[in-house]
């Protein structure tokens, strides 16, 4: 019985490398070319590249939008939860989340500490969207320039508020940020 | 043209996408005992461990240009067994310990290794009732004589880590076969 089990175990690696080795010659599996793995490399420091740009944006733009309303009491925090275009936080940690799992893939996350990675990656977010609010960039873009479209829609949008639907200030070119107070 | 034996991985590797994709046949004869055993420790079950060998390879066939040959292949091999073991665990859920089942090779009839096999079996039991977490970098570290820096780069985790780890599954290996004493 040993021996045949014995037996059996050798068998089995050299089906083992029969196996895949006919597979090899015949064919039936072929290695990936070059070019795969390099346009994977390039994608994928597309792609962090892309994501940090877009969550860099967008904090900037939520800095952007609390520094004009200002939480300077209550009720402005009020309005501005209600009003706040929530798509712009969301999408910001959604594209964080992402570039935390590019940079996952790469060799040296796991050689070094990967939670400072982590919040190294997240503060310089945070430091580059501010830098871009405090040099007026934001201010610029919203004036001119092809973004102009984009600052007034979500300003537009901030300012609608679900009490305030019904008063079209918008329309009437009345802002309704202050209708509240009034 | 050398003799293919005294050739690194790395090399053969090289002449593997290049040349002659026969002569991976070198690559699979070097690993298999290897990545078997590992499997095994891994999984406890020498099926499955064939299985996930067999994939291995050939997944690692598949991606061999994708290999970087300034690296160990050793620790990318390595890490492929990894991965496929890891994905076996996870569809099956919890871990198969097949050790208490399966018979081993008693029918050899010298005392001297019926009590090695004795003694590896226990061990064996020990090393299967441990986490994942720790019994790979034990395994790694004892049984397949892998460095630090290499069970970091099979495991992807720092090397601080994997000394942390070692020396927790060496407490918890202690702790698991004097309780089974």
């Amino acid at each position: 019985m040993s021996n045949k089990k014995i037996t059996s175990k050798e068998h089995k690696k050299v089906d083992l490398e029969k196996e895949v080795m006919s597979k090899v010659t015949s064919g039936q599996i072929v290695m990936k070319p070059k070019w795969y793995f390099v346009l994977g490399s390039v994608f994928s420091i597309f792609g962090i590249a892309a994501l940090s740009v877009v969550s860099v944006f967008l904090i900037n733009i939520m800095m952007f939008l609390l520094r004009k309303h200002g939480p300077m009491g209550q009720w402005r925090i009020e309005t501005m939860l209600e009003s706040f275009p929530l798509w712009i936080p969301l999408l910001a940690i959604l594209g964080v989340i992402i570039g935390i799992w590019f940079l996952k893939k790469y060799d040296f996350s796991y050689k070094k500490n990967f939670v400072v990675i982590i919040v190294g990656f997240i503060l310089s977010m945070i430091v580059a969207a501010f830098l871009i609010d405090q040099l007026g960039l934001n201010d610029i873009w919203a004036r001119r320039g092809m973004m102009r479209k984009f600052y007034q829609r979500i300003e537009s949008q901030e300012n609608i508020t679900p009490n305030n639907q019904d008063k079209g200030n918008l329309q009437n070119g009345q802002g309704n940020r202050y209708i509240k107070n009034k | 043209m050398k003799d293919i034996s005294k050739l690194s991985d790395e090399k053969i590797i090289e002449m593997v996408c290049k040349k002659d994709k026969e002569l991976y046949v070198h690559v699979i004869k070097r690993y298999q005992d290897k990545l078997l055993r590992y499997a095994n420790y891994l999984i406890g079950d020498e099926h499955n461990a064939a299985d996930i060998v067999q994939e291995s390879f050939i997944k690692a066939y598949v991606n061999l240009k994708g290999f970087d040959t300034k690296k160990f292949f050793s620790s990318w091999i390595y890490r492929i067994v990894h991965n496929e073991t890891m994905n076996i665990v996870k569809k099956q859920k919890k871990q198969v310990s097949l050790y208490e089942e399966k018979d081993f090779d008693s029918g050899v009839d010298i005392e001297d290794d019926f009590i090695k096999k004795e003694l590896e079996n226990h061990t064996h039991n020990c090393l299967d009732k441990m986490p994942v977490i720790y019994k790979e970098p034990l395994s790694l570290y004892y049984l397949e004589e892998k460095s630090y820096e290499e069970i970091s780069d099979i495991l992807r985790i720092p090397i601080g880590t994997v000394g942390t780890r070692i020396n927790r599954s060496k407490a918890l290996m202690k702790k698991i076969c004097q309780t089974k004493k």
